[in-house]
């Protein structure tokens, strides 16, 4: 896969082969894979009993409702690449509007795989020694966190 | 003899409600150049000021990043969670 700024200050990823498609498609999955969704959460941290209830009734649906919507704009991104390649390449452009959307999905994907696997900030530093599954997700977890790198330097 | 006229001032004194203070706790995942660009975006802080605050979240495990009253705090907390930093809010003491 390559990825590569451009010159109107977003980024162009060309998937380069099934693995590659493979791993951007698990973005969505890595990110609905949490037990307690990222607005519940983000929300149970106000917990002043003056203001908490509102709070659960009216701004975590919003925050759901946005983190869903950054969900669903780079799934579409990503199907409407792979879906009509042009000169045989499927390039996927994050624009200046779409790049907050990009790094909240990934964030949502890096925030279920480190609830899940409890990476924490410095990993394990061989991931020869992990199990496959686990080693599988820490990859994935560094990839996404190197593309969010990628996006705040040259997109946002 | 001259008429004198008394002059009554009347001082209420009103203790201020606490201020409301704007917390960010650290998490894994959250890059450090993320937390201080949204500091910058949504306080309009300057980069300085937002590195510090990003490092106190980094190296003590929270801050008070804003102060204040309630109505503004809540929408301060309300886009730093859109923002996905874990952030709560507290009467200070």
């Amino acid at each position: 896969m390559r990825v590569a700024p451009t010159l109107e200050g977003g980024l162009r990823i060309d998937p380069e082969t099934a693995e590659d498609w493979h791993i951007l498609r698990a973005i969505l999955l890595d990110a609905n894979g949490s037990e307690t969704d990222l607005a519940t959460r983000l929300g149970g941290m106000v917990t002043d009993e003056r203001i908490a209830e509102d709070w659960r009734d009216f701004v975590v649906p919003d925050l759901r409702e946005s983190f869903s919507d950054d969900l669903n704009q780079i799934q579409a991104a990503i199907e409407t690449a792979a879906a009509f390649p042009k000169d045989g390449e499927s390039p996927i452009w994050i624009t200046r509007e779409d790049a907050f959307s990009w790094y909240g999905a990934l964030n949502q994907a890096r925030l279920a795989l480190e609830e899940k696997y409890g990476f924490g900030p410095d990993p394990e530093s061989d991931p020869a020694n992990l199990s496959p599954i686990r080693r599988e997700a820490l990859l994935r977890s560094q990839f996404y966190c190197a593309l969010q790198s990628f996006i705040l330097r040259h997109a946002l | 003899m001259p008429e004198t006229t008394t002059l009554t001032e009347t001082k209420t004194h009103v203790s201020p409600q606490p201020p409301w203070n704007v917390i960010v706790h650290d998490d894994p995942v959250n890059l450090m150049a993320y937390v201080t660009y949204v500091l910058m975006k949504i306080f309009g802080y300057n980069e300085n000021y937002a590195t510090k605050l990003m490092l106190q979240v980094h190296q003590q495990g929270l801050s008070i990043v804003w102060s204040g009253e309630l109505e503004k705090a809540e929408f301060y907390v309300q886009q730093l969670q859109f923002h996905q930093l874990k952030t709560s809010l507290e009467q200070a003491e």
